[in-house]
Order: structure tokens, then sequence, then C-alpha cells
């Protein structure tokens, strides 16, 4: 561990947590209220939009990788924006990977609710943001398995953030790069510790999402 | 109930349908009226639109055509015949209404707690809902019906899944919660027994047609149609045409050539109808055998007193011959073939006839003109009776 500084571990790490992080919360932003409206309504062409939905949970992050650097590429639709090899190019291929994660578990979670349960909720009077809350902790254990889906979805992505990030020291380096990286280089004892470090982050993540999932669990 | 209350929903010209394109399923009321206090039952088979009937009144369905008019400044409440719980404790569950109307926690808390003990279940407000038994899941959808004080209640099959003693206890409880709070209640259910353990009024309904409405003596004695008559168990319906009256101003009904039977029902000669007699008016003189007579019915197994008859046949008794018997261990039902029509009588099982009948026997019966319905037999038999 020469010119392996502990302190460039944590920034790569804080530099994970940061990145996947962000695109956690604008994917559940987005997608929670898309999941829930679509298990909820029924409309011509849905069976479509959850067949999408579905198909997208199984996209190859190196497929978004590509898309995403075409579109922020130089000469691309995008490329005014100067967005290629920034953390911010990471953030958008993680919420496009995560987004049909989302959508399509806490779709499920709602679909799974009895036949009537909404028209039954109507029944008791409760309507608009109450009805939105009380969907929301009826499915509770669903939306965060959704969540939990897609934190591990996006926190052991390599390709995607490789592609649009570039791996470049101090800027876009994160864990599941660098591993990458080192393994390649045969530098195995960082990759170890970069790979360690992902586990446990994984692991207390995931940990403290499934607690608040079965708290109270009543 | 102390005679009529005030008109608190009134249906009018209603149409409710869904689907379209074969398969679709279209409801019609023309007129229904829900009074304060009352109890108007909704009977019909499995498919004529109870539900649908009951979800129109809810407002839960948009009706394409006429009117659901709620004229009540109080909430309505609708109990689903699978009520669904949310997560939580009993009492959350009674509370969800009040939440909804924005009423505070503390008066919330009382209130649902207030509901709980009205239906029995006071000492189960902290019990995970998801652990009650089925009579309690009834029980505690009553309660969250009942905690906004409504000005009508719908129920939908309040009583099924429940045995015989669950049944009686809750509707026990219902009516009295109901006289309490003088709400109008809609009750939909398949089966008459269910329909009379609440109802002041019936309302029959097959094939999303309102086919009759009336009091539960009018419906249970009076039914306007045979597919009523089979829903309140008037079991007997056969054939007939009005010939004439006799001395006596009742109605001669001819069933075949020189069969007759007597009618106190009033109905113009030549008319074709529905003869419609319910199996206990059918009573068979316990003396078996061709010299058997009936005078007075002391033999009777269902009259404690003697009923005197106004006789049926020219020796005021009918012959017959019992076809087939039927048990169930506590009532038996016996099929007497009558000059070529089946008649069904109940009898005690085990006991006088329910013992000793067997098939072959010749028997006399009796039916007094006053037990003979009479429906109109056209070629679409719809409207009220005579």
């Amino acid at each position: 561990m020469a010119d392996f500084e502990s302190s460039a571990v944590v920034e790569v790490a804080l530099r994970t947590l940061a990145v996947s992080g962000s695109a956690l919360v604008v994917a559940v932003g987005l997608g929670l209220p898309v999941g829930l409206l679509l298990g909820r309504h029924r409309f011509p062409g849905r069976g479509l939009v959850v067949a999408l939905v579905n198909s997208g949970m199984g996209l190859p992050p190196v497929v978004v990788g590509l898309v995403v650097a075409l579109l922020l590429w130089r000469s691309g639709p995008l490329g005014a924006l100067e967005l290629m090899y920034t953390p911010q190019a990471m953030v958008v291929a993680q919420v496009l990977i995560a987004l049909p994660l989302i959508v399509g578990i806490s779709l499920a979670s709602v679909g799974a609710l009895p036949e009537d349960w909404h028209v039954q909720v109507r029944a008791l009077g409760v309507r608009g943001l109450r009805a939105a809350w009380i969907l929301v902790r009826e499915t509770r254990l669903g939306l965060l398995a959704a969540v939990i889906a897609a934190l591990g979805g996006i926190l052991s992505e390599v390709g995607a953030v490789m592609m649009v990030g570039g791996n470049l020291e101090g800027e876009t380096r994160v864990l599941t790069t660098g591993i990458l990286m080192y393994t390649q280089m045969g530098r195995f004892e960082e990759a170890i510790a970069l790979a360690v470090l992902l586990l446990g982050l994984t692991f207390v993540l995931a940990a403290t999402l499934t607690a608040i999932q079965q708290a109270r669990r009543t | 109930m102390t005679g009529p209350g005030r008109t608190v929903l009134s249906i009018r010209d209603l149409t409710v349908g869904y689907g379209t394109r074969n398969g679709g399923f279209e409801l019609h009321v023309p007129s229904l009226d829900l009074h304060t206090g009352e109890v108007l039952a909704v009977l019909g088979p499995n498919g004529a639109g109870k539900s649908t009937l009951l979800r129109a009144m809810a407002g839960l369905l948009r009706p394409r055509e006429g009117s659901v008019a709620v004229e009540t400044d109080r909430p309505q409440a609708l109990v689903f015949q699978r009520p669904i719980l949310l997560r939580g404790s009993a009492l959350y569950n009674a509370e969800v209404p009040l939440w909804a109307e924005g009423v505070a926690r503390t008066e919330r808390r009382r209130r649902a707690g207030h509901a709980l003990t009205r239906f029995g279940i006071g000492d189960l407000a902290r019990r995970n809902a998801a652990t009650l038994s089925g009579g309690e899941v009834r029980r505690l959808a009553l309660a969250r019906a009942f905690v906004t004080e409504p000005g009508v209640l719908l129920l939908d099959e309040p009583f099924d899944d429940l045995d015989v003693a669950g049944r009686e206890a809750l509707s026990f409880d219902l009516r009295h919660a109901i006289a309490e709070t003088e709400v109008a209640v809609a009750m939909v259910t398949h089966e008459l027994r269910q329909a009379l353990l609440l109802a002041d009024r019936i309302a029959v309904l097959c094939e999303g047609r309102l086919v009759q409405v009336g009091s539960r003596d009018e419906i249970l004695r009076r039914p306007a149609s045979p597919a009523v008559a089979q829903l309140v168990g008037m079991d007997n319906v056969i054939a007939g045409v009005v010939v004439g009256r006799d001395a006596a101003d009742l109605t001669l009904v001819e069933v075949r050539p020189g069969q007759h039977l007597r009618s106190a029902v009033h109905a113009s000669p030549g008319e074709p109808v529905w003869i419609g007699i319910r199996p206990e008016h059918v009573k068979l003189d316990a003396k078996r055998g061709e010299d058997a007579r009936i005078e007075h019915s002391t033999s009777s197994v269902f009259g404690e007193q003697p009923v005197p008859f106004r006789g049926q046949g020219p020796l005021g008794n009918l012959k017959g011959k019992v076809q087939r018997l039927v048990s169930d261990g506590t009532l038996a039902t016996a099929w007497i073939d009558w000059e070529g029509s089946e008649l069904r009588t109940h009898l005690i099982a085990g006991r006088g006839l329910g013992h000793t009948l067997e098939p072959g026997d010749p028997v006399l019966f009796a039916i007094r003109p006053e037990d003979v319905h009479l429906m109109p037999r056209r070629a679409a038999a719809t409207g009220a009776g005579f």
C-alpha cells in the first residue's frame, strides 16, 4: 500500500455515497409517485407501460451508459451542458437504472392489494392526499423493498458510471470503478480494500432500510 | 319501528351499468325510498345487481340515467361483504373515517372506542386488526361504519360467513345501534332468513330489475311473481286459470279439468294465473288413508290449536299420494302428488307424520283459501299482483 492513501479511499467512498445517494433521492422522488399512480389507475395502454417498466428492471447498465454518453457527448444533443465525465452525468445514469426498479416494484405492491381496496378506502370517506398517505402506509413494505432494490442496483453498478464518469481520480472515481481499475492493474490490495468498503457500505444502508421497513410492522 | 320516518334517500329512474359489449350488466330501479330508522333489505339471487345497487346508493357508481338523492347532512357509510382492514390496531381502523373528516386525535380515540364498545369489541381496541376472527372483523367494520354517526348505512351481506348464533347476536347489536342512531339502513342479501333478521321492508331484485317492494308480510304472503315466490320460500307454484267465483265469493281456479282450488285473492275469470302456496300451508291429515277426512286440523302437525278449514275439495279436503320424503334431521319435506300436480309440504322430522309417512302412502290434505296466492301469468310477468 505504497501510494494508496486512506484519505483517498475515504474520498472515493464519500463520492460513491454522494453520487448514489443523490441518484436514489431523485429516483425515489420521481419513481414512487409514478409507481403508485400506475398501480392505482387503469387506462388504455397501461399494459404496455407496465411491460416497458418491467423490462426496464433488467436494463443492462452498459446500455444506459451508452445512451447517456450519446446524449452528453460534446457533439450530442445535450453536449452544451458539458456534463460528460462529471458526477452529475453519473447521477443521471444511475437514476435511469434505478427508476424502473422503483416504479416496477411499487406498482406491483399496489397491485397486490385486494381488488376493491381503493373503493373501500373511498367509502370510508378518505380522499385526496389522505388516500395517498393511507396507500403509502399500507404498501410500505413493498415500497421500501423497491428502495432497497434500487440502492443495491446503483451501488454495485460499474459499467454506466465508468462510461459517463470516466473514473477520473479526485473527480469521478467511485468504489466500483476503483475496484475495476486496481484489479486491471494487478493492485489487488487496493482492490480488496475498496471491495470491503463497498460491501460494508451496502450492508449498512440495506440494514438501515430494512430496520425502517420492519419497524412497528403491525 | 314507530311508523315511517323521514325520507333520506330516494332513487328515481335509476339506470346503472357496466360493460357495453356482450357481457355487460344493467340495473334499473324506477323508484325506491329509504326512511330514517328503517331497515330495507334488498333480496335477490346472485348476479341480480344487489351490490351494484348498493354502490350506486353510496355514490361509488355514477348512474347512466336517473338519480340517487340523499337528503341528510349526516355522512353515508358502506360496509362491504368482505371488509378490508388497514394495518394497525382495531382502534386505529375505527378511527380512520374520523381522521378523514379531520377530527382531532383525542376526540377520534374517544368516539372510536365508543363505537367498538357498542359492537361488543371494546376489549379488542389495542389488538392488531390482522389477528381478528371473521366475526370480530365484521363487528369492527360495523363499528367503523357507525363511528361517524351516518344518516344512511349500506350493508352488503352483513351476516354472510357467520354461524346462526353469530348472526343472531350481531343482528341484536345492530338493531340496537340502528334504533339508537335513527340511521336509515339498506342491506343486501341473497338469503331470505338473513333479510328477516333485520328488515322492516324488503325490495326484491331479479336480473337487474326491481320486481317488488313491500313489508315483510306482503313479500312473504303475496309475492308478485314466481321468481319472488321462490326467493321467499313459497315453494309450490303451479299454473292455473281463473274460472269464476263460488257461493262464498272465493275465486275458483282450475288447475286441470275437474281439478280446482279456491283462493281468497280476487281475479277475473279467464285470467291465466300462477298459484302459489307456502309448504307450511299444505296441511296433511294425521289419519292416513282413504277414509281420513279433515273437519278440523287438531291433528295437524303444524297447528297447535285447531284451525277451522274452509274446504277445498267436495269433502273439505284434497287427496294425494306421497311421492318422496327428504329429511335434514329437523325438518322433513314431503312431495305430494295431487292428481298430477306436485305440492311440497313440511313436517317435523321424526315426529307424527314426519315419523310414520312413507312414499306411496295416500294422504288427505287441506289448504285454506286465504293461503292460496295468485300471481299474474302473462308472457312477460312483471309488476305487482292483483
